[in-house]
């Protein structure tokens, strides 16, 4: 019998060596860890608590850098830093291991101080956004490839229902009063802009089939001319009804990123004012 | 607001037209030891002073003109390198060339036109490019760039029209043709690299013709296409059947008969060669270009398989008595060249040489078996139709997007963009085939149809190598290349500029600069392609065969 193959490293993980890099990065914090309660107190300005909380840092400093590197592919590229595959593997699993280091930091515990207060938990905040973010780049693509006919530019989404309201509306203008009348009742609205609904989280076809079932009672009635054209709105209707489905979870695939990256960069501000405190009190 | 258009420095442009028309007729880009180049078109009267001119009337030599100059070599200049891929044929009219080929263990490697297994590494600084010379040629190899071998797995296929003047020892003497003869035509026609490298033994004259050009020539005139085909036989022909692997151990005199009796036959895009049912009279051989097999299925036809270079058709027919006639109709997918061998040939052949009939029985049988699934499972067969519609086969390099895994980000449309000064060459859309995107950017095909009606050669085959890239300098934006692509993989864009008062063609004058923009494969940075490098997913690949398209797709099943 075939071996299985096993199906988390599949689907969740894209680069199970960068994955295994992580676990051993995660065993020898647990044992140093370990080694530092048997040996020491677990405190945040002894010699252990700073190393954690300087590993932490440059470590936070470093996976900071591949923002910087997505913003100046062009110097990435002239200076022939790598592919940016790897960048991203570093960035995902060096900022998990960044969290764990300022837990160590912390000895585990909530901070009393303002501002350590915050930085725990922005820390936490940004480690969570980000594995949320990573977890939804793994699931949101195979959604999109697995049901839809067509592939959508998320820039372009405005310009083409613009062009699919106006075809439409010329096509219902030449119709019938029945067919004019589904097309305002039903079409106009829905043809008007995007709209992002939950259904496409969860199934990304389902919702489009049910909603063309409209079409098929009226279908019956026609004369084959308007049968013809009413066929030619449902097409436009259902790559509206696609189109929706990419504007929904293209937009969740970016939106996800506002949750991150700003606060990021106060995370990372915050840090530096941490460390100029210690060093010059 | 958009800046209205600028007229363009009118001296700056006219230089940069005539230096960059220069190197539209060389291979090599620094010092091509051109002494004199003829003016930008040639007149017919002009052309029909030359023997290879005088089968055709004026209207179609002005047709062909603008892919016709006429150039004055210095001494020992480099027409072309051993490796190459040449969109051009030279006919001497006075002095002397000499060819030199390395040890033949090293040419068997050139024939692959796709670049090394990793494919972002094809211009990872140019590797030095040693030329061979009849002295060094002994003892010391030609150096290839990367991107030119072979992968190894691939080495048993034969590229019959690969090899272009063979009869040379390995690294031995070079090997002089004089005036009236041509040569670089099969690399031209073929769209595959040279086997040789080609060097002015003596200040020469040339007549060199561009592909387009050349094709129209053979398609129009009998004499010219015998005229080929009689130096494809006297120079390439006994070898290259000597190293097919079907022919491999049939001895000399054998392959001496065959060289004077097979046919040659050149077939046009969708042209039909055989028809399912009708009588079978030949083996065929496929020289350069594809065929597809299709058989009756219903109603329709259903496409049971496609022959590349190398690859024969018609011994399952042959070897069985029972099958009366063509069990497929065989068409050419694009410009193909076939060796036609007839049936007679062929039962020499079977009867003089049984493990040629072993390994043909072979071949029979796979075919059987590979039409007989294809028929059974029409998903297989699609695969093939959809290969051969969407040109997957003619690709050198496609870009293809991994569905499932990309996140729509578009790192990959802006690293493409930041590697070109802000245009990206390529756009993120194109026909999905199951989870593969297959975008719009050039395949860099292996017959590149786009560079046939470019007016001044704008659009070429970038030095050594398989790219094909647009000279911003010379193309004067007429959209030719754009229309002749059927992967709409040429964009036109406009560039704020207009066209001086002393432009050439008259018509630009004072119009709006359009400029044709394509994927170049970024080989002139020091970086492999962007799109694939900028990929944070590693979604974005490069697709060199089927092969490895239907390795993508099987990652998913």
């Amino acid at each position: 019998m075939a071996k299985k193959k096993p199906s988390f490293l599949k689907n969740w993980v894209e680069s199970p060596s960068w994955f295994r890099a992580f676990l051993i990065g995660v065993a020898l914090c647990a044992a140093a860890f370990l080694a530092n309660i048997a040996l020491s107190e677990v405190r945040p300005y002894n010699a252990w608590g700073l190393t954690y909380g300087t590993l932490a840092a440059v470590l936070m400093a470093i996976v900071a850098l591949y923002g910087l590197r997505r913003r100046t592919t062009n110097v990435a590229l002239k200076l022939r830093l790598g592919r940016a595959q790897p960048w991203l593997q570093f960035h995902l699993y060096a900022g998990a291991l960044c969290l764990l280091l300022t837990l160590m930091h912390s000895g585990f515990h909530v901070p009393k101080g303002i501002l350590t207060w915050w930085l725990w938990v922005l820390s936490i905040w940004v480690t969570a956004s980000g594995l949320f973010g990573a977890l939804l780049q793994r699931w949101i693509p195979t959604i999109l490839a697995s049901g839809l006919g067509n592939e959508v530019l998320y820039e372009r989404i405005p310009d083409l229902i613009t062009e699919i309201k106006d075809k439409a509306k010329t096509l219902a203008e030449t119709c019938a009063d029945p067919v004019w009348d589904f097309y305002k009742k039903n079409l106009a609205r829905a043809l008007e802009a995007p709209q992002p609904r939950l259904i496409y989280y969860v199934d990304v076809t389902g919702g489009i089939q049910g909603r063309m079932k409209q079409f098929d009672y009226l279908r019956r009635l026609l004369s084959p001319e308007e049968r013809d054209k009413l066929n030619k709105l449902e097409a436009l209707y259902k790559t509206k009804l696609e189109i929706d489905a990419h504007f929904t979870l293209q937009r969740t695939l970016r939106g996800w990123l506002y949750l991150h990256v700003p606060v990021s960069l106060v995370l990372l501000v915050l840090v530096a004012f941490h460390i100029f405190t210690i060093l010059y009190y | 607001m958009a800046k209205p258009p600028q007229p363009l420095d009118v001296g700056r442009t006219e230089f940069r037209r005539v230096e960059m028309y220069k190197d539209r007729w060389a291979s090599r880009d620094n010092d091509s030891g051109i002494l004199a180049l003829s003016d930008d078109k040639l007149s017919p009267s002009q052309l029909q002073r030359y023997d290879l001119f005088k089968d055709y009337d004026e209207e179609f030599l002005e047709r062909i003109s603008p892919d016709v100059s006429v150039a004055k070599w210095r001494k020992g200049s480099i027409f072309f390198e051993e490796g190459a891929y040449l969109d051009l044929a030279f006919f001497i009219v006075q002095g002397e060339v000499e060819f030199f080929v390395s040890a033949l263990s090293e040419r068997s490697r050139l024939s692959m036109p796709i670049f090394d297994d990793s494919r972002t590494r094809i211009s990872e600084g140019p590797e030095p490019f040693r030329l061979a010379t009849p002295v060094a040629a002994a003892s010391e190899r030609v150096v290839l760039p990367s991107q030119l071998r072979k992968p190894e797995s691939s080495r048993s296929i034969t590229f019959l029209s690969s090899i272009d003047i063979v009869s040379l020892p390995a690294g031995g003497e070079g090997f002089k043709l004089r005036p009236g003869e041509i040569f670089g035509e099969i690399g031209a026609m073929s769209g595959w690299p040279q086997s040789v490298t080609a060097r002015a033994a003596t200040e020469c004259e040339l007549v060199q013709i561009r592909m387009p050009a050349l094709r129209l020539m053979k398609n129009e005139s009998k004499a010219f296409k015998e005229r080929l085909d009689r130096v494809y036989r006297k120079r390439a022909l006994a070898v290259q059947l000597k190293n097919t692997p079907l022919l491999q151990d049939c001895d000399e005199s054998f392959i001496q008969e065959l060289t004077r009796e097979v046919e040659l036959v050149s077939c046009k895009p969708d042209e039909i060669v055989t028809r399912e049912g009708g009588p079978v009279d030949a083996l065929y051989l496929v020289r350069s270009g594809f065929l597809k097999l299709s058989q009756r299925l219903e109603e329709g036809q259903i496409v049971v398989s496609y022959l590349s270079k190398g690859m024969t058709f018609g011994e399952a027919e042959l070897l069985l008595d029972e099958i009366r006639g063509w069990t497929c109709t065989a068409s050419s997918v694009e410009y193909t060249e076939l060796i036609r061998i007839s049936r007679d040939k062929f039962n020499k052949l079977v009867n003089n040489y049984p493990a040629i009939k072993r390994q043909l029985w072979g071949a029979a049988v796979a075919r059987i078996k590979e039409t007989g699934a294809n028929r059974k499972y029409v998903n297989r067969s699609e695969f093939i139709q959809t290969a051969l519609e969407k040109g997957l086969v003619q690709g050198n390099s496609i870009l293809v997007i991994d569905l499932e895994t990309c996140t729509r980000c578009d790192d990959c449309v802006r690293g493409c963009a930041d590697t070109h000064g802000g245009l990206p060459r390529f756009v993120r859309e194109g026909d999905k085939y199951e989870n593969l995107l297959i975008t719009k950017a050039c395949y860099h095909c292996r017959d590149p149809v786009c560079l046939v009606g470019c007016p001044t050669g704008a659009i070429h085959r970038a030095g050594v190598g398989a790219v094909v890239e647009i000279e911003d300098n010379i193309c004067i934006g007429c959209q030719a290349c754009a229309r002749n692509c059927p992967y709409d993989a040429i964009v036109m864009h406009e560039i704020g500029e207009i066209w001086p008062e002393d432009m050439i063609p008259e018509g630009l004058r004072g119009k709006v600069r359009l400029l044709a923009s394509k994927c170049d494969l970024c080989y002139k940075t020091n970086h492999g392609p962007a799109c694939v490098n900028n990929c944070p997913h590693g979604c974005a690949i490069r697709v060199g065969s089927l092969e490895e398209f239907q390795g993508l797709l099987a990652k998913h099943e």
